[in-house]
């Protein structure tokens, strides 16, 4: 009964935006009403109320394992925690496309409760969030209705979540996500709105500003629990595998960097708006793009939903119809948008919009190496897979050229360029500095990657360039951005970290039978695999082994796990990490080989923990610049 | 701004999804006819009832169906297996990590479509077979795996994966 109410709340709240719609179109030619503004908001609060409430029953429907649900029969069960009953609605595809639309339906009415009722583009951004909602409530309940019965009988039990999803961070990583996602829902429409108004007099910036750092913050954060998850728990021992799933996420990532300098740029002084708006048309864009990606299944990827060439098509036609509509609205105006066309060499804009370029590059880079697959594959029919080194040598370069950028731009003026002096003077120190540092480490690793080191070399180059700034700020009491200096530093020590992760990280595949020890490398004396033991958990059983190792002098105790979990049979690995600052040692253990002895992964990860907290620095730097703004 | 530009702005957009509409329509129809053909991997397995099942069990046209009493799916699917067993399909069970009382008190109460049912507990045969849960269905045609479907067993998935290569393997032979 209760998930008839809600699937029947889903379908009301898609009459009234459709009615909303309707409605607006009739006045778009008509005279003006007075009411009609006041009626459409309230019209919009009351259907996004209904997604609310329909989701929330959903959500009730799956605490008291409602079986009769198909979805929540075949993904949730009833010995589950509440929490994981909970997330078992986003663990597949109908739930996770129903949590996306509660998200689009939250930022879009607090974004639209948050404008004036005079502002005179609440009304065409309010049709337009509108829109995008109905398309994807449409979707969902046509192609991927998570609402449907068992008929005639419902299910006794259910099928349980995916072992590998039972995990806290698993559990947050995709509704982080998916509010970076669909946050860029409203720089889209804003700008798409203001683009049809043609009222070019108006300060738009100040309006979605604080709106796209939030979503970018979602956004960062998801990435990098989607990473931290898939070193510890899945057992893949890296953190990012250039996976095309991990790709459609990093480019509205890179667009929505992107988009934030500009708008920094264009906020500050008249240039650049016509890139700030192209970023801001194409963050969205890139998220859809994405989305279609996942839930269509054209690429195989380790999250890639079931394939439904059907959902994709409806999928792409949707999302391709929305963004031809702003594309179509933006190429149309863009003559009259009369952005100053001078950008002075060497003055802060002509930096950002450097900026600008080679971020687009990036994105068009990695658009390529997820598409070009299937480009050949429609051409010779063959399969063809491009994984990191294509992406490596593409960013490496890129990375050289954005890090001088970065370390030149510092100090820059707006409007204005500084002689050349200056520059010399500025960068002098950060590229002694670096090169000096760069040569210490390969002095000290003695291998040679020329990729490695120009990373190296880079990350070092922005790091020391705000370390510079930083103490110059301490003594000299000169001005300085934080929120920018913490997340440039996180972005410099991100480089050197997954560069000296690179250079630096070994493996080891190792034999042993249950008592025995072995020597592995000097920094490995003795590795013993101690015990094996079976045990039996709630769900699963588990073959729990414990091996000792001792490493530099220090005597470690590892616990890597293999479980099989009863109701679907799956086998998980459950790896075992020692960490320490400077790398971590991760083991997982393999199958039993036929003379008993078992196989054993041992990786050693450097520098592993210090991406995810250069990923915190940047988000941090996020927040302070957020405050700061408020403040003010 | 240069007029072209703006042009391309629409263009491209345009073409991406022009070619991703066709990538999508040419997989459906392609997706089972790139399947590579294998070996029914050999196995050492007893029928529900206790009775060693011989590998040439598997001569001719075999609908393998991968099922357990814990799979709902299976229970959504079963009218459809039952129909398919009425119209002289030769459907082999492959009952898959279950206990054999549970699976026997399933097949009595649902009624039984298969000819007989392997019975894996411990999913040996279903690991070499390559499957990643219940139901997944495998055709097989004189010992060879022709297609193979995930999930539930649809009257459109038999009648457009299925069913044209049963047809094409009886009137070869």
């Amino acid at each position: 009964m209760i998930g008839e109410i809600s699937h029947f709340l889903s379908l009301s709240a898609v009459v009234i935006f459709s009615l909303i719609l309707i409605f607006n179109f009739f006045f778009f030619f008509g005279k003006i009403h007075p009411n009609q503004l006041s009626l459409s908001i309230r019209l919009f609060n009351q259907a996004c109320w209904l997604v609310f409430i329909s989701f929330a029953m959903y959500v009730y429907l799956a605490i008291n394992d409602d079986f009769s649900i198909a979805y929540i029969a075949s993904h949730s069960n009833s010995q589950l925690p509440i929490f994981y009953k909970i997330s078992s609605i986003w663990s597949a595809h109908e739930g996770s496309m129903f949590l996306w639309i509660v998200f689009l339906t939250a930022w879009s009415i607090f974004f639209i409760n948050s404008l004036d009722d005079s502002h005179s583009l609440k009304k065409t951004t309010l049709l337009m969030v509108s829109l995008i909602i109905l398309g994807f409530l449409l979707f969902l309940l046509l192609t991927s209705n998570p609402f449907e019965r068992l008929l005639p009988f419902g299910a006794i039990e259910g099928a349980d979540i995916n072992p590998v999803l039972q995990d806290p961070a698993l559990a947050i990583h995709p509704p982080m996500l998916y509010l970076g996602y669909v946050g860029f829902v409203i720089s889209f429409s804003y700008i798409t709105a203001y683009l049809f108004h043609g009222n070019f007099e108006l300060e738009w910036e100040k309006d979605i500003k604080n709106w796209s750092l939030v979503a970018w913050i979602f956004l960062t954060i998801g990435i990098t629990l989607g990473s931290w998850w898939a070193y510890y728990e899945l057992g893949w021992g890296g953190y990012w595998f250039w996976d095309p799933v991990e790709n459609v996420a990093l480019m509205p990532w890179l667009a929505a960097t992107a988009f934030m300098h500009s708008l920094y740029a264009s906020s500050k002084s008249s240039v650049l708006k016509t890139w700030t708006m192209f970023l801001g048309i194409l963050i969205f864009a890139l998220s859809l793009f994405g989305a279609f990606i996942v839930r269509s299944g054209i690429i195989d990827s380790v999250h890639s939903f079931a394939n439904d060439p059907q959902r994709g098509l409806y999928l792409l036609i949707f999302s391709g119809l929305i963004t031809l509509l702003a594309l179509g609205v933006f190429a149309y105006r863009i003559p009259s948008l009369n952005a100053s066309k001078f950008v002075v060499s060497g003055s802060k804009e002509s930096f950002l919009s450097m900026n600008n370029i080679l971020m687009v590059t990036s994105i068009f880079s990695i658009f390529l190496g997820v598409t070009y697959p299937l480009i050949i594959e429609a051409i010779n029919g063959e399969k063809v897979s491009i994984g990191p080194p294509y992406y490596n040598t593409i960013f490496t370069p890129l990375i050289l050229i954005t890090a001088i950028f970065i370390m030149a731009s510092v100090d820059s003026l707006w409007q204005r360029s500084k002689p050349l002096k200056s520059y010399v003077y500025k960068t002098f120190f950060p590229v002694i500095l670096s090169i000096l540092f760069t040569y210490f480490v390969w002095h000290i690793t003695e291998t040679f990657s020329i990729l490695s080191y120009i990373g190296i070399f880079s990350g070092l180059l922005i790091l020391f360039t705000y370390l510079l700034r930083v103490l110059n700020n301490f003594f000299y009491k000169k001005f300085i951005n934080k929120g920018s200096a913490i997340a440039h530093i996180g972005l410099g020590l991100l480089f050197l970290a997954v560069s000296l992760n690179s250079i630096l990280s070994y493996e080891k595949n190792l034999y042993l039978a249950p008592g025995e020890s072995i020597f592995v490398n000097e920094s490995i004396k003795e590795f013993s695999f101690d015990d094996i033991k079976v045990l039996k958990a709630s769900n699963h059983d588990v073959i729990s082994v414990e091996v000792s190792l001792l490493q530099d002098g220090k005597n470690i105790i590892l616990n890597p796990q293999k479980r099989k979990y009863a109701t679907r049979g799956q086998i998980t690995t459950e790896s075992s990490i020692y960490a320490s600052i400077l790398k971590d040692t991760y083991l997982t253990i393999g199958d039993q080989l036929e003379n008993g002895s078992w196989t054993f992964a041992l990786k050693i990860n450097y520098f592993i923990k210090w991406i995810w907290f250069s990923a915190s620095l940047m988000v941090m730097g996020m927040l302070i610049t957020i405050f700061k703004k408020k403040a003010t | 701004m240069n007029k072209s530009l703006r042009f391309l702005i629409v263009l491209v957009p345009i073409i991406i999804f022009t070619f991703f509409a066709n990538v999508l329509l040419i997989e459906e129809d392609e997706k089972f006819s790139k399947f590579n053909t294998k070996n029914f991997p050999s196995f050492e397995l007893n029928d529900l009832n206790g009775i060693p099942v011989k590998y040439e069990y598997l001569d001719g046209i075999k609908l393998v169906n991968v099922w357990a009493s814990w799979c709902i799916t299976c229970l959504v699917e079963h009218p459809f297996l039952t129909k398919l067993s009425d119209a002289n399909i030769q459907i082999v069970g492959l009952n898959y990590k279950d206990s054999n009382n549970k699976a026997s008190a399933w097949l009595q109460k649902h009624g039984n479509p298969y000819i007989f049912s392997i019975y894996d507990p411990r999913g040996d045969l279903a690991f070499d077979l390559g499957v990643t849960g219940a139901p997944e269905s495998y055709l097989v045609i004189d010992n060879q795996v022709v297609a193979h479907i995930q999930g539930e067993m649809t009257s459109k998935k038999w009648e457009t994966i299925f069913y044209p290569l049963i047809k094409k393997a009886s009137n070869e032979t």
